[in-house]
């Protein structure tokens, strides 16, 4: 039907932004098809093996922004060898081939040398956005090319990156007509940074709204920071070493008094004890806080702050928070939506929260809908009624520190307590289980969790029964990822025609045949079987009884990857 | 109010007539060279109905000034009016598009098409094709091959 013209159809495309919208629309029928395919600019890519940076640009030309990912989500556990791939070179080297106009370009868990930085930024004149989540590889020379050369750039974001820091100049690098900053994360960074540089660039970037700084940046040159950037609205504290005594103390504190604007807090790597109180007038204002690099935030301030956190809706802490300290997150925080508690890593045998903790905060921030909690111990009373005070969880991630610790009262297994999270919560699509659980746990997934995507499980279940349950039951199931569990080759060939719906599959040390892998491999020709053989034990043309413990699997429409390392074997 | 404002007549597809200001008219840039060159005559509007001129009208009377302003309170006055403006039935929003297009009424034209892309958002490609009375044109073979090309498109 031609009610619409195109250009009027085109144009009710680019208020559809949802991956999953626009996919629709391209099945709609074959107009709508070409339509849709030429007004995409916006493109994920959940696994770069997937499919090859040529067949996504002949399908969608106009291509401006990319988000690509690398390696399986384990290797945030250091459970993916480190040369295992992840290599974004090619992906850049084909859209400069194509004259693509990229603009934004999102990576996570990738290879990055300065090679494809360097191309990035000689290949897009319009480039302005950089973001890189826990890539490696890259030094700061590569941040260098992206500096002196994309004038239009307006975010450089660097989380959790592993950076070679070739203490360069690089944010000297940044063009004197480049004014377009509008976020500036470089917090991940070890090295000194160039202070007179980056005040320079601060005061050429009028709309600089977010700015993370590194440990290296004192808090002078945070206090000249603000005072020329008013407009400031989310900030990465790098040091805040401070005397009370001091002139930049009272500066700073007089200078907060008057700024209303700030919304999201960050950093503070280095703290001294009593200069917390400076930025006190701060917090009333906060949506965000993240205080998970800021060990040394003292305890007695943390509660003191939280209290005054009226609006906070995200809250990362690391785990010295205490019960204690979530209790008055629950009294004061009514507007909390996220929480993430990191394990602080210190073995300080007081730094630690339980279920008293999450109990309260599930009672007192009835919005909460989004959790990772690291904690010491955990009860199925406590899951059951955290089940009923917040209904509403799409995220929920729960690690016992020790994986395998049973319910901290009755010493049963924890399938009760997660069981009455999956039933309760409708809408939940990432899990994370541990703590002792049998296979009860998995029936209770797959009976009930519908809406589930992504599932990690490690030193759980019984048998094959227990990933049997979770691969049969949950439509949605996207990613399962499963560490140390009793699973082998029955639990793996079950149902191997599920993988074709799902991105990928990753085992690590559980009980799967290299027999297992080369029948899965056989019976399904579209899924890359890679096996990862990382210290050598197996024999590729062995027999078919060795364990496997490393298994990756994934679904892909380009076949075996080329740029495997000679311990991973694509079967 | 005492100076007399320019009043430029139109006229519907079904032959009703319109009057409106000048500044509202001048907004339309497809009869703004007409307006401009003093055109008096009723300027015909073939492919717009008289119901759906008169919401056309009502929406740029309410909006002429007000989109510009800076003041809090009305635009957020201006933003529940607009939503009530169309809370209409699927038909009308449809003609709506069309005339805000053949007009060339950038606000009117963006906020309608803002609003069928909004009643896209979650839905099933059945549904899709059911509202805008799209039939599927495609072999089953094609479907197929396209949904197993797209798939890594899907998901987090």
């Amino acid at each position: 039907m031609n009610y619409f013209p195109d250009e009027v159809i085109e144009h009710v495309f680019h208020f559809v932004n949802s991956n999953k919208d626009r996919n629709s629309i391209s099945l709609v029928c074959k107009l709508w098809y070409r339509i849709e395919r030429f007004s995409r600019s916006s493109v994920l890519v959940g696994n770069c093996y997937a499919i090859s940076p040529e067949r996504v640009i002949a399908r969608f030309p106009c291509l401006k922004s990319l988000f690509l990912k690398g390696k399986p989500h384990f290797a945030d556990f250091n459970l993916v060898p480190e040369d295992w791939g992840g290599y974004v070179y090619p992906w850049i080297k084909c859209l400069e081939k194509n004259r693509s106009k990229l603009e934004e370009l999102r990576l996570k868990r990738m290879i990055v040398t300065d090679d494809s930085l360097e191309l990035i930024a000689k290949s897009f004149s319009n480039f302005k956005s950089l973001v890189l989540v826990s890539c490696e590889r890259f030094t700061t020379d590569g941040l260098a090319a992206i500096a002196a050369n994309c004038r239009y750039l307006r975010e450089l974001d660097l989380q959790e990156n592993e950076i070679e820091d070739h203490r360069g100049q690089w944010l000297n690098c940044f063009s004197e007509c480049c004014t377009s900053l509008v976020a500036l994360n470089f917090a991940c960074l070890k090295g000194d940074i160039n202070l007179a540089a980056l005040e320079r660039l601060v005061a050429r970037s009028p709309n600089l709204k977010s700015l993370k700084l590194n440990r290296t940046v004192p808090v002078e040159t945070l206090h000249r920071i603000l005072v020329q950037a008013p407009q400031l609205v989310d900030i990465g504290v790098g040091s805040f070493v401070c005397d009370p005594e001091s002139e930049t103390f009272f500066k700073l504190t007089a200078l907060l008094q008057k700024r209303q604007s700030v919304r999201s807090l960050s950093g503070f790597f280095e703290m001294t004890l009593y200069s917390v109180p400076a930025i006190y007038p701060v917090f009333p204002n906060l949506i965000s806080l993240n205080l998970s690099y800021a060990p040394a935030f003292p305890g007695e301030e943390l509660i003191k702050i939280l209290q005054l956190c009226r609006k906070l809706q995200k809250l990362w802490v690391l785990n010295c928070i205490g019960d204690k300290g979530l209790k008055i997150v629950a009294h004061s925080c009514k507007e909390l939506q996220e929480l993430r508690v990191f394990p602080s890593g210190d073995g300080d045998g007081n730094a630690t929260v339980t279920e008293e903790g999450l109990v309260a905060i599930s009672s007192g921030c009835p919005k909460l809908n989004s959790l990772l909690y690291f904690c010491e111990q955990m009860t199925n009373a406590a899951l059951i009624t955290v089940a009923r005070n917040c209904p509403n969880f799409i995220r929920f991630r729960l690690c016992i520190l020790d994986p395998t610790k049973p319910d901290a009262t009755t010493l049963k297994p924890l399938d009760e307590g997660f069981g009455a999270i999956v039933q309760a919560c409708k809408g939940l699509r990432r899990l994370s289980i541990s703590g002792r659980l049998t296979d009860q746990v998995f029936q209770y997934i797959g009976m009930h969790a519908k809406n589930l995507e992504m599932l990690s499980v490690a030193f759980a279940g019984d048998s094959d029964k227990g990933m049997l349950h979770v691969l049969n039951g949950c439509e949605k199931l996207n990613k399962l990822e499963i560490w140390n569990c009793p699973y082998g080759d029955g639990a793996l060939l079950n149902n191997v025609r599920k993988y074709e719906t799902m991105r990928s599959l990753w085992m690590s040390s559980c009980n799967v045949s290299m027999g297992g892998c080369r029948m899965l491999a056989k019976s399904m020709p579209q899924l890359n079987v890679e096996v990862i053989n990382e210290y050598g034990f197996l024999n590729r043309d062995g027999d078919d009884g060795q364990l496997v413990d490393k298994l990756f699997v994934y679904r892909t429409l380009v076949g075996p990857r080329m740029d495997a390392p000679d311990f991973v074997w694509t079967l | 109010m005492s100076s007399k404002k320019k009043v430029i007549t139109l006229r519907s597809s079904d032959g009703e007539i319109f009057e409106v200001e000048e500044a509202v008219a001048l907004e339309w840039l497809t009869i703004k060279p007409l307006v401009e060159s003093g055109c008096t005559d009723a300027i015909p509007l073939p492919q717009v109905t008289g119901n759906i001129l008169a919401k056309v009208i009502e929406y740029c009377k309410k909006h002429i000034g007000a989109s510009e302003s800076e003041d809090r309170k009305i635009l957020y006055e201006l933003e529940s009016w607009d939503a009530d403006f169309i809370k209409v039935d699927q038909g009308t929003l449809f003609d709506l598009i069309r005339a805000a297009d053949y007009l060339t009424i950038k606000t009117l034209f963006e906020f309608t098409c803002q609003t069928v892309a909004d009643t896209i958002k979650h839905k099933t490609i059945e549904e899709v094709r059911h509202i805008f009375r799209e039939s599927n044109d495609f072999t089953p073979e094609e479907e197929k091959e396209i949904r197993g090309k797209s798939w890594w498109l899907q998901g987090l």
